[in-house]
């Protein structure tokens, strides 16, 4: 890969990103033309800046924080993993995520102090963090024994299903209107973030994707395994640690506020080699970071359904994105590589 | 060599292997070792006897479970470990090399940019420099693997069985490439592998895991003149002596043959290969003649003629 072709590559998917997210806030219920979205940006006033400023701004850019978070824990996995396959719902993530959000929401039921608690955005997405975190330690651990890509799917399908069980016996003895929110937080949605949910989001994500693009060096050590990359002066070990943190973080974070996405870790970065063919995570990264974010606001944007008044639920969509993303990988296994 | 020789790395009393179930698995006894600079030294010795995990706790990437290993310089390997990212390129590879003198932001300076096409030129990878690892062949990949090694601008070089499962003519290649880097950077490399012939031809030294767990070193000849590599191959009909595989000669007919230069020697191979024993009395005789195309000139009690290949002669002696 040429410098400058990636360089053109990565100016493309920034424009495409610019294009996306103008789109993306200007379809809705209500379609409002590019041209009135740029005036009510900058004047503050009138039924279009209020839809803006409280609805579609949040959500556009919650879209894009979740997007590109999600995109590169999937890229962080499927690097330290050396594994394809890997991606923060595949293997689980989403759902140790999700276990910590339904115990912290279902908990508050019974103690006032927690009860305070599950109120401060900062908590939800600490106990997601947590959550993701800890299978991520599981999965680690079990993959010293389990080397081929296969195996590591099924374990990663196991955790998940272990932790949803745990999550639908919780439900289950939870009272009505607290399943409905929890349903309605499993479905996905980008829509439902506040501008201090947001704020959280920013700064999480922000940390997250300043270490990932710290760790650049390391992750390409690892594509040649630990001999080859301690050889190379490269700390292996707390490049693990650090991969284990970000990556917890960000998926955890996403997690707590849009439900658990899935697909987007695990698909953005084998799209993304198809039209930028490198290895370099100089390069995959900002592309990655950049594609998924491009993938979640175009996901939004089906799941308006423009001029329509409903919206289908946002995983419904990415599903049917990634869903096919992964039938061609398990066809074409051989020529997929990380 | 000469006495004067500085010493590139050290082991005093190094006892390598790994821990199981809290216990040391020691593979060899201690081991006190020497690499000089400048000194190309084949590590023979069979498979899972331990050369992998000597190489690496040489490199310094496992620790010893005692003893010491001195490094007087940096120490570059290249192992069989498989690598990932096979969307790099020859060069993104090469450019690994690197990595011990670049800033978390990878940033190449015109002097990187310079050892890097020195390191492909050197090991000859300028038509294929900016190919993809998955379109390489197994010899290219262990070719760039070397030239990765050589942009590190390391004066160690630790090799774990470079020439495994290539060619005759990949194996020659880069034995005669670490020949050559040796002789004229004076790196110290020290290679693991099983190319007896080639280890025998190339090395200035043989380091030779035996089964009692020590390694004998010395110069190929004496090691093989004093029957050390014999006892450790248990070898089966091949004669290090002579460096040919030894031919029983099962038809029990002696052959007379005239000749020269490597007409002589293919010659003899293939009556040899074909059971035949050479004798300068025997009464069957077979002459070499190349005026300006080669024959073969056969006469006996029985048979007289000429052959323009040897598949003939052996057809017809045969008879």
């Amino acid at each position: 890969m040429k410098q400058n072709s990636a360089r053109l590559a990565l100016l493309i998917l920034t424009i495409g990103l610019g294009v996306l997210f103008l789109l993306n806030i200007s379809i809705g219920s209500v379609s409002i033309p590019v041209k009135e979205v740029i005036k009510a940006l900058f004047t503050h006033t009138g039924t279009n800046a209020d839809i803006l400023w409280q609805f579609r701004l949040p959500k556009a850019i919650t879209c894009v924080l979740a997007g590109s978070a999600l995109a590169t824990g999937g890229l962080l996995m499927q690097t330290l993993f050396r594994n394809p396959m890997a991606g923060p719902d595949v293997l689980g993530l989403t759902s140790g995520s999700s276990l910590l959000v339904a115990i912290l929401l279902m908990a508050g039921r019974y103690g006032s102090f927690v009860g305070i608690l599950i109120q401060n955005p900062w908590s939800i997405a600490i106990a997601a963090s947590f959550g993701g975190a800890m299978v991520f330690v599981i999965i680690i651990a079990i993959a010293k024994y389990v080397r081929d890509n296969t195996s590591l799917l099924i374990v990663g399908l196991m955790i998940s299903a272990a932790t949803s069980s745990i999550v639908s016996v919780l439900q289950f003895t939870s009272q009505a209107d607290d399943l409905q929110t929890f349903m309605i937080w499993m479905l996905g949605s980008v829509g439902n973030t506040n501008w201090s949910e947001l704020a959280v989001l920013t700064i999480i994500i922000s940390i997250g994707i300043g270490i990932s693009i710290s760790l650049i060096k390391s992750l390409n050590g690892i594509l040649l395994g630990e001999s080859y990359a301690l050889n190379l002066a490269i700390n292996i070990k707390r490049a693990r640690i650090m991969i284990v943190i970000t990556t917890g973080m960000m998926v955890g974070v996403v997690t707590a506020f849009c439900g658990p996405i899935a697909f987007v870790g695990l698909a953005v970065p084998h799209l993304i080699r198809l039209v930028l063919p490198t290895s370099n995570h100089k390069t995959l990264l900002p592309a990655v970071m950049l594609g998924g974010a491009i993938l979640l606001l175009m996901c939004d944007v089906i799941a308006q359904l423009p001029g329509r008044a409903q919206v289908l639920p946002l995983n419904a969509i990415t599903s049917l994105i990634g869903a096919p993303v992964v039938i061609w990988m398990v066809i074409k296994a051989k020529r997929i590589s990380v | 060599m000469s006495e004067s020789t500085t010493i590139a790395l050290q082991t005093i009393n190094l006892e390598v292997g790994y821990k199981k179930n809290n216990q040391n698995q020691v593979l060899f006894e201690p081991l006190s070792l020497t690499l000089a600079q400048g000194e190309l030294v084949c590590f023979m010795g069979s498979n899972g006897i331990g050369k992998t995990t000597l190489i690496k706790t040489l490199a310094g990437i496992q620790a010893p479970l005692k003893g010491t290993v001195t490094r007087h310089y940096s120490t570059a390997i290249v192992l069989t470990d498989k690598i990932s990212g096979s969307l790099m390129t020859v060069r993104d590879l090469v450019t690994y090399g690197r990595y011990p003198h670049l800033n978390w932001w990878l940033k190449l300076n015109d002097e990187d940019h310079q050892i890097i096409e020195n390191a492909i030129r050197k090991v000859h990878l300028e038509s294929i420099a900016d190919k993809q690892l998955s379109q390489l062949s197994d010899g290219q990949l262990q070719m760039v693997m070397i030239a990765k090694a050589l942009a590190q601008d390391a004066n160690i070089l630790l090799l774990d069985e470079p020439t495994a499962h290539l060619d005759l003519n990949n194996r020659v290649e880069i034995m005669n490439l670490l020949r050559l880097l040796a002789r004229e950077t004076n790196k110290t490399i020290l290679v693991a592998t099983h190319e007896l012939d080639l280890a025998l031809q190339t090395a200035d030294k043989i380091w030779l895991a035996t089964q009692d767990k020590k390694i004998v070193t010395g110069i190929p000849e004496d090691l093989v003149l004093d029957g050390t590599f014999d006892t450790v191959f248990q070898l089966k009909g091949f004669d290090l002596k002579t460096g040919k595989i030894s031919h029983t000669p099962y038809r029990k007919k002696l052959v007379q043959l005239d000749g020269s230069g490597p007409e002589y020697l293919w010659t003899k191979n293939a009556l040899e290969r074909s059971g035949y024993e050479l004798d300068t009395n025997a009464l069957t005789r077979i002459s070499i003649l190349s005026p300006d195309k080669i024959y073969w000139e056969l006469s006996s009690n029985t048979i007289n003629g000429r052959f323009k290949t040897l598949e003939d002669l052996l057809k017809a002696i045969g008879n």
